[in-house]
């Protein structure tokens, strides 16, 4: 494929890279978008990645492996498309997608990128374990398969195989099941949501996982779905219904804050804590929630709430996204995103990093060991301290 | 192995230079019309000695040096002409001092605009800086360079007369420090000490700035933008004379485009005021608008169109988008006040016969002392003909602004020849001169003000 | 430049712990497993497909086994073979000898210039394969090969040795390799392109087809049974010099019956 070919092609050279991509809320620096601030070089930034991947698709400059790996170190979080002033930004996210689509059609992807997918295609998981495996967070929880309940509540492949995230897991069904909601999950016959393939750019193997959930989710009749990541959330709320998928989605904290407002869950006990809340990118920018999180840590007793500097649109991204909490390009620095974002956490005087996703939550705990901050900053998920406040252990 | 990769490896970690084409590539690029020339290495030094040494290693080696900051001059004025290593000095980041009684800052190299006012705005709400119309990623230190302007242009002048004090390295590896704080003392004061002239306008071939001392002005905790409009451009010149004899208004923007159509051919004026409360704007206003402006209302000649609160940040980037192309490029020039209508008629005339919507504008600096008038040529760079055509009327721009008695503000290589052919010999000679006492080995920008 | 390559499906069994001998005692329980391309077989296809990138001809992938194995040849297609044969038997019950003469027939009724065959399987790991077809077709073989250069009608390798050395050799098409991984880097094949390839042409034959019986092709070798080794727990930490320690290692190794 040509330049000419390229969906994006009367739009890929309008970026005049004048820099507002790296900005946060303000200009107080040039660190929000992930890449460049892991890198400080400018082809990692926004425009640098866009005019190199033009340079690309027009043949100026060859491909390797390590031009393939700055396409890839862009971890979606939207930050650019949010901050960059003319008027193509809603496109900004569809070209990498694109280019990443064209360089997966020649199959010529970064090595780990490529692990990544093939782990997908034969096991429904981007780590390669057994699908036998998927199930095996849910024991001792006494939490049901679905077999036509209320909620599905559909966990994802962090949530199922991460050991960390697996706690998160847990403790969330643990806080359903004492507000008394019927739910149920798949389980074994739990497959990937699809969203880091699609951000990948494998667009027919996303298709093809998105048709087997509709399929798999119709045919047990789901209706109403309740996610764990904000990923799941995104790829079942904005894309599913191209493939026939319509469902009323929510991301937990939405679900959470119902119960709370419904009396249905008693936080009565409290969470005494200094808190700071980081936005993920999958539910903030991409989906626009930034308070439903919010709520529920204002209603806790006992909970200080401390806003980083940088919030809601223009909270730094963990560097996960992008299939990254697996690929990890940005990981190995104290630049690195995930290691900046818990020293603003720790400058806020908080001693708890409160979080809504899986991902987050995985690579802002090692960043926190990586940062030693162990000893006066815990990252905890957002259900982990609803679960406090509700008195489950 | 590359010796010289691996000798700048070991002075600013392996993570911080490269040589790979991928990375490179991108530092090839000025944002506007000029041609991309590679570098062989990129850098990102993050303290002076890194500077120093990396310095050194090129002087040995006779490798060509380029300082890159914001990249926004769009003039290429750190495109590596010859190669070399470029030097990307945004990761000297730190804001160093504020010092709120004597109203200074001291900055590195790599700070941005946008960090400083951000940084202010939280920190320091009575402080403010002159802010320039680029993007907020452009820096500091290279608007200095080049003899930049901001919206404090009107009271204050030029931002590089509002410099207390530099720290320089010099082509051949030592440190300079100008002003107060090389004689020990704080950064309070440049005068009556030995003077930066060497480094400020001279486009990079005479040293690398590495730090700056930048005077800070009073912030006001209002302050907003009233618009003013005449259609005819001869009236310009006296507005700007009477508005700044006034003494009330911040920044004085003459500005005239073709887009939106209904604009095109009037002049319009943003002049910026400040107060601390409503009885001092609205006498400030009365000044302006009633008693100054008020002629010109009344004959029918001028409409005042309102004053809006708080300052907005004009997005240049915008401009690059109007022919969904990416990209222009403006010639910036310092003209005198009164050659304001023929400025605008003459570069009105030459964007339309390239077929470019024109877009000029005169911001005042000092007491209508001089103004710095720019015209903007847009392009798309996907199609080369409209580059093509932008290349031809910058040049003829260039040709313009020196015809009507002004000089080019920051000269791309084609405005820096018209400017040394006018040159005073001697004073052509005395560059040269200097050039190569500082530069011996010629590596510092080179193409850049040869002198020959 | 026309190419047939040999590949194979195995079980996935990257994860240790999933592992069970079956019923049967000769095989392992494979319900709970995924299956894939032999890991070897991955850098075959990538070794003609970019010598047909290189130099043009034909590119044919054959496997000998039942139909769950065209995903293996599918993958082949996309990868850019013209063709793909499949040979209808049930692989596992043969010793390789009987899967070379039943591989050396196909062959022979095709055009070649250059044969691969990965350098080993993930599952059984006998590394014959190769060899065996090579003399059975008469042709030179090189194996272990980590890097292949062609030149007209000769091709240059290296042969993967021990602690880095590397064997080189002139060979005369047409030949036999068996490669080695890390001979490149295989590249991603997508979805879309495993689809497009669902449209290319795949043949099937039987062994009738080539003149052969199952009752015909000898076993030379029979699986008795599989086993898991034994896993001991005993450490041995040899003390002493050099000379006295590596004394004491090999008199362990000789009396333990290793040798």
């Amino acid at each position: 494929m040509t330049l000419a070919d390229f969906k994006y092609s009367d739009v890929i050279h309008r970026c005049f890279r004048c820099g507002y991509c790296k900005f946060p809320i303000n200009w107080m620096d040039v660190n929000n978008c992930p890449a460049y601030a892991r890198f400080r070089i400018e082809t990692y930034s926004c425009g640098g990645r866009l005019w190199l991947t033009r340079a690309w698709l027009s043949d100026e400059i060859d491909w390797t492996e390590h031009l393939a790996e700055i396409l890839y170190s862009c971890t979606a979080c939207k930050n650019c498309e949010v901050k960059c002033p003319l008027r193509f930004n809603a496109d900004i996210l569809n070209m990498i997608v694109a280019a990443k689509s064209e360089m997966v059609e020649r199959g010529k992807i970064p090595a780990a990128v490529k692990e990544f997918l093939e782990n997908i295609q034969r096991h429904g998981n981007p780590y390669g374990t057994s699908r036998a495996k998927r199930a095996e967070w849910i024991e001792g929880t006494g939490i049901e398969q679905y077999h036509g309940q209320d909620l599905l509540y559909y966990v994802g492949c962090v949530g199922s195989y991460d050991t960390r995230a697996q706690q998160s897991a847990r403790v969330l069904g643990k806080v359903m099941q004492k507000a008394g909601v019927s739910f149920g999950v798949l389980g074994n016959d739990e497959s990937c949501d699809g969203n880091e393939v699609s951000k990948l750019g494998e667009e027919t193997l996303f298709e093809m996982l998105a048709e087997d959930n509709i399929a798999q989710f119709k045919e047990l009749g789901v209706q109403r779905i309740v996610t764990l990541s904000p990923h799941s959330y995104n790829a079942m709320k904005n894309d599913y219904p191209t493939y026939g998928g319509e469902f009323d989605v929510s991301h937990y904290t939405q679900l959470l804050l119902r119960l709370v407002r419904d009396s249905k869950l008693d936080i009565s006990r409290g969470f005494k804590a200094k808190v700071t809340y980081h936005d993920p990118c999958f539910l903030g920018r991409w989906n626009a929630e930034y308070e439903a999180p919010r709520a529920i840590l204002h209603a806790i007793p006992g909970v200080e709430l401390m806003e980083m500097e940088r919030n809601r649109d223009g909270s730094l991204c963990c560097g996960g996204g992008g299939g990254n909490f697996y690929i990890d390009l940005l990981g190995g620095s104290e630049s690195s995103p995930a290691r900046r974002r818990v020293r603003e956490a720790d400058e806020t005087g908080a001693n708890i990093l409160a979080v809504a996703c899986p991902t987050c939550l995985t690579m802002l705990e090692d960043a926190v060991k990586a940062e030693e901050l162990e000893d006066r900053l815990a990252v905890r998920d957002i259900a982990e301290i609803t679960a406090e406040a509700c008195g489950i252990e | 192995m590359d010796s010289v990769y691996q000798a700048l490896a070991d002075i600013v970690g392996n993570e911080h230079v490269s040589n790979r084409p991928e990375e490179l590539y991108i530092y090839s690029f000025d944002l506007g019309t000029t041609e991309p020339h590679r570098p062989d290495y990129a850098v990102s030094p993050r303290t002076t000695e890194e500077i120093q040494e990396i310095v050194r290693l090129a002087n040995r080696e006779r490798i060509p040096v380029v300082a890159l900051g914001g990249g926004l001059s769009l003039a290429g004025l750190a495109v590596p002409f010859k190669g070399g290593i470029l030097m990307d000095l945004k990761r000297m980041d730190s804001i160093l001092e504020v010092n709120e009684r004597a109203r200074y800052v001291v900055v590195e190299c790599g700070v941005s605009q946008g960090q400083l006012t951000s940084y202010l705005e939280r920190h320091y709400p009575y402080l403010t800086h002159s802010e320039p119309g680029a993007p907020p990623t452009a820096t500091i230190v290279g608007n200095l360079a080049i003899h930049g302007q901001g919206d404090l242009a009107q009271p204050y002048g030029f931002n590089s007369d509002m410099v207390n004090g530099l720290e320089v390295v010099l082509p051949t590896g030592e440190v300079c420090r100008f002003g107060s704080c090389s004689i020990g003392n704080s950064w309070f004061t440049q005068h009556p000490l030995p003077d930066v002239g060497i480094f400020l306008g001279w486009l990079g071939t005479t040293g690398i700035i590495t730090k700056a001392s930048l005077r800070l002005f009073p912030c006001k905790k209002i302050r907003g933008t009233g618009q003013f409009v005449v259609e005819d451009e001869r009236l310009v010149p006296e507005v700007m004379y009477k508005l700044s004899h006034t003494q009330m208004v911040e920044d004085i923007v003459a500005y005239s485009q073709a887009i939106p159509p209904f604009a095109s051919g009037l002049q319009h004026f943003t002049i910026n005021m400040a107060a601390d409360s409503e009885k001092e704007l609205e006498f400030k206003q009365e000044i302006v608008f009633d008693d100054t402006l008020g002629e010109y209302i009344q004959r029918g000649e001028g409409g005042f169109l309102g004053f809006t609160r708080g300052l907005q940040r004009p997005q240049v980037s915008k401009t690059s988008d109007w022919r969904k192309g990416g990209g222009f490029e403006y010639v910036g020039s310092i003209m005198p006040v009164e050659k304001y209508p023929e400025c605008y008629r003459r570069g009105r005339e030459i964007s339309e016969r390239h077929d470019i919507p024109y877009t000029v504008l005169g911001r005042c600096i000092g007491a209508a002392h001089a103004m710095m008038f720019s015209w903007t040529y847009a392009f798309n760079r996907a199609d080369p003909e409209t580059i093509r055509q932008a290349k031809e009327a910058l040049h003829e721009t260039d040709d313009l602004a020196l015809e009507l008695g002004g000089t080019v503000w920051k000269p791309g290589l084609y405005g820096q020849k018209l400017v040394m052919e006018r040159l005073d010999p001697n004073t052509l000679n005395l560059m040269k001169k200097i050039k190569q006492l500082l530069d011996p080995n010629g590596i510092m920008n080179p193409g850049n003000w040869e002198v020959g | 430049m026309d190419i047939v390559a040999c590949i194979k499906r195995v079980p996935d069994t990257s994860e240790t712990d999933d592992i069970k001998i079956d019923a049967s005692g000769k095989d392992i329980e494979k319900s709970n497993l995924a299956f894939k391309l032999n890991d070897w077989d991955e850098y075959v296809l990538e070794t003609a497909a970019q010598l047909k990138e290189k130099l043009g001809g034909s590119f044919t992938a054959i496997s000998v086994g039942p139909k769950v194995w065209e995903e293996v040849l599918r993958r082949a297609l996309a990868m850019g073979a013209d063709k793909a044969i499949r040979v209808d038997e049930d692989v596992v019950s043969l010793d390789p000898g009987c899967v070379a003469r039943i591989l050396s027939k196909v062959i022979e009724g095709l055009r070649y210039d250059l044969i691969l065959f990965g350098a080993q399987s993930e599952d059984f790991g006998s590394g014959q394969l190769g060899a065996m077809v090579a003399e059975m077709l008469g042709v030179p073989h090189a194996t272990l090969v980590v890097s292949l250069e062609t030149e007209g009608k000769v091709i240059h390798v290296c042969r993967e040795l021990e602690a880095g050395a590397l064997e080189a050799y002139s060979i005369e098409l047409p030949a036999l390799l068996t490669i080695q991984t890390g001979i490149n880097r295989p590249r991603y094949i997508s979805l879309g392109g495993i689809k497009r390839a669902m449209k290319a042409e795949l043949k099937v034959i039987s062994l009738d087809n080539l003149g052969l019986s199952l009752n015909g092709l000898t076993q030379e070798l029979k699986l008795e049974r599989l086993e898991f080794p034994h896993r001991g727990k005993e450490a041995v930490i040899i003390s002493g010099l050099p000379r006295e320690s590596a004394e004491k290692l090999a008199h362990i190794l000789y009396s333990s019956g290793i040798f």
